[in-house]
């Protein structure tokens, strides 16, 4: 009787732990004395899922890792990660955490073993599991046959590799990567993404910041878009395109068109964006507001080419924040 | 989750972490080892430079008289004395050679003899007022000693000395214990400063820190590290010191102890630097610019009770003044201050638990902010 109330009570703890979100924030407020860097700022992230976390330079992404991850204490409100709250369970968090850090953070002048094996001793990791681990996370981020080199003669690709593979060592449930592809060339950037997508696939949860969309676009299942401390918007990329985005309309004309303003004012026309003979006509909605465009163009001169396209998550970035991700 | 032996052993390998990464930086590692060695010679060399003045007799009269003046100038422990003739000593001063020629006159011994007025020639290069008050000190100071001994009757005053310690103690034995301390100091801050700084630098204590390893065994794993590789220093400076200048050591276990002591606060003293500037020039550049300075104050050359109170206040402020008192005590069994070696050496045990604990919260605190 006594073993099956135990049995009981762990699965209904099971159950409890895997329902419970990866990060939970709520009312989430830091201020740095006068400076409100994080403004109630409150979003759920599910577990395994891949969350993007957008905002220009200065809007308060880092500010929120680093409260999520443990180095900075809010000032208000609640950080919980796999519900953990992360003021008073801040080294259990760690445990569950791995960061790759934008700037890779690796001890150059060690082999990667010796990156490797220091940071399976900062973690605690068992003496008997420890080189199994080392060995097959090497392997992963194909670096094997460079377990034994300085990582100072590494590649900015191959660091993000062992960066990546030494957070994955002691097998978090939740892995950050701050602008994972940064200074990274195409192909390096390919791989990674692969290495992130198969995270996913492991059931992993994946906390991502970073400045290009495309990476956002390709990778996350859901993004949050914060600017000053405040979140904007919070959806599926697809969503955030379909609610914010309305449509573009592309124009060529035979010259640069004088009515600039007539179509500006038209209803439904949210802004313009002239170069030349081309046209670039952002909208919320494109049932009625098509045909008069074209009228107008058509009085001035001859209409080349027409397009209408589904918005790219840089201009609903811009619609929403009001300025370019990387201002 | 981290258990005593949990600790133990990130102590252990952020001790292993520090010694290998300054193995492979080889120029840093050599050059911190033979800075406190450099930092004795130089000391050194800066007391014997200072300490005699050199100066050239021209002994026109070479009387019994005249060569008891030479001796008593010789016995002043002001001159760094040489004979030459006038025409070379006229060239050794032009030369910037020496600093005085003293001229005995030729009708020295017979003018001493009949109790009449002999002037003797003293002839300055008085560039360096230090020197030249030296001279104008010792020259009157040889004319007594010389009528004292050559007509004892006739000098009625004597001194009668009583001496509070068995020997003597000359001045760069004196001194190269301070510098002992001055060593530890600019060794240990530079080492542990140094390394603390880069791991900032290069973002590598962020891994650290969100590790779920516990701040304070990541601080003493770190600390060890740079004692490890501070006491290679420390053994070169104290066989300098001992085997090469000649200073024994009156008390070896109590030498060894306090050059421990002194060099876990240091330690610890550049473990809080690096954190707090975070940037291993600000560290380099703050401990040479307050190496000197402290040297001075903390008593390197003589007890700061012989100094005025504004100084004697200030050196009892930072632990170089402890650290001194308690090495001289180790090695030649002075009592500078009425504080015992145990008063002295618990507050030098208090700054080493003060800096340790200070660090740890500055690290907290950098947590907080980074």
């Amino acid at each position: 009787m006594k073993q099956s109330r135990t049995e009981t009570a762990t699965i209904t703890e099971t159950t409890e732990q895997t329902q419970t979100p990866a990060i939970e924030i709520t009312d989430l407020c830091k201020s740095f004395g006068s400076f409100h860097a994080i403004d109630h700022l409150s979003l759920s992230v599910k577990r395994g899922e891949i969350f993007g976390l957008l905002g220009p330079n200065g809007s308060g992404k880092t500010t929120t890792i680093n409260m999520v991850s443990g180095l900075s204490m809010p000032s208000s409100g609640t950080v919980r990660v796999m519900g953990y709250d992360i003021r008073h369970h801040a080294r259990k968090v760690r445990q569950l955490l791995g960061a790759v850090p934008q700037e890779t953070a690796l001890y150059e002048e060690l082999s990667a073993w010796a990156n490797l094996d220091f940071h399976a001793d900062l973690f605690g990791i068992p003496r008997k599991e420890k080189k199994e681990r080392m060995t097959r996370i090497l392997e992963l981020v194909q670096l094997s046959e460079r377990k034994n080199s300085r990582v100072s003669t590494f590649s900015g690709g191959m660091k993000r590799r062992l960066a990546l593979g030494r957070a994955l060592l002691h097998d978090p449930q939740l892995i950050y990567l701050d602008e994972p592809t940064l200074g990274v060339d195409v192909q390096a950037r390919r791989a990674i993404w692969d290495y992130i997508l198969s995270l996913h696939e492991q059931g992993k949860t994946v906390l991502i910041t970073t400045n290009y969309l495309e990476e956002a676009q390709v990778l996350c299942d859901r993004l949050a878009i914060i600017d000053h401390g405040k979140l904007i918007a919070v959806d599926t990329p697809a969503h955030l395109k379909q609610i914010h985005g309305g449509s573009v309309i592309e124009i060529e004309s035979e010259k640069p068109l004088a009515a600039v303003e007539e179509i500006r004012a038209l209803e439904g026309v949210k802004d313009v964006l002239q170069d030349g003979a081309h046209l670039t006509i952002s909208t919320q909605g494109t049932s009625n507001v098509v045909p008069q465009i074209i009228n107008i163009v058509s009085r001035e001169g001859e209409l080349r080419n027409i397009a209408v396209r589904e918005p790219n998550l840089d201009e609903v970035f811009l619609r929403l924040t009001g300025r370019a991700l990387r201002d | 989750m981290f258990t005593f032996i949990g600790n133990l052993r990130v102590i252990w390998t952020c001790l292993k972490k520090d010694i290998r990464s300054a193995l492979t930086e080889r120029v840093f590692t050599i050059v911190s080892v033979f800075l406190p060695v450099n930092f004795l010679i130089l000391m050194s060399l800066f007391v014997l430079a200072g300490s005699h003045a050199p100066t050239a007799v021209v002994m026109l009269d070479n009387g019994p008289y005249a060569h008891q003046f030479y001796h008593a100038m010789d016995n002043a422990h002001s001159f760094s004395l040489r004979t030459a003739s006038a025409n070379e000593a006229d060239s050794l001063i032009a030369a910037g050679k020496i600093v005085a020629v003293v001229t005995i006159p030729a009708d020295f011994d017979s003018r001493v003899s009949a109790n009449q007025p002999v002037q003797v020639g003293v002839q300055i290069n008085n560039l360096n007022t230090d020197f030249t008050n030296d001279i104008r000190r010792a020259i009157p100071l040889s004319i007594t000693s010389f009528y004292a001994k050559a007509y004892p009757n006739l000098v009625t005053i004597t001194p009668r000395e009583t001496d509070w310690y068995a020997q003597d103690t000359d001045y760069v034995p004196y001194l190269a214990v301070s510098i002992i301390v001055v060593s530890l100091m600019v060794g240990g801050v530079l080492q542990a400063g140094i390394s603390s700084a880069k791991e900032w630098e290069n973002g590598t204590m962020k891994e650290m820190l969100l590790s779920p390893a516990s701040r304070w065994a990541v601080l003493v794993g770190k600390m060890l590290a740079a004692c490890a590789l501070n006491v290679v220093a420390v053994v070169l400076v104290l066989f300098v010191v001992i085997g090469i200048v000649g200073v024994w050591p009156v008390h070896w276990g109590e030498m060894i102890w306090v050059t421990l002591l002194t060099m876990i606060i240091f330690v610890a003293c550049g473990t809080l630097l690096g954190t707090l500037l975070k940037r291993w020039q600000a560290v380099a550049a703050l401990t040479f610019g307050l190496s000197i300075p402290l040297f001075f104050l903390s008593g390197a050359f003589g007890p700061i009770s012989f100094g005025t109170q504004a100084t004697q206040v200030l050196a009892q402020i930072f632990p170089v003044y402890y650290a001194i008192v308690l090495q001289q005590h180790a090695f030649h069994g002075f009592d500078l201050n009425t504080y015992g070696v145990g008063g002295n050496a618990l507050i030098l045990g208090l700054y080493a638990l003060g800096l340790l604990v200070l660090t740890t919260l500055v690290l907290r605190r950098s947590t907080v902010t980074h």
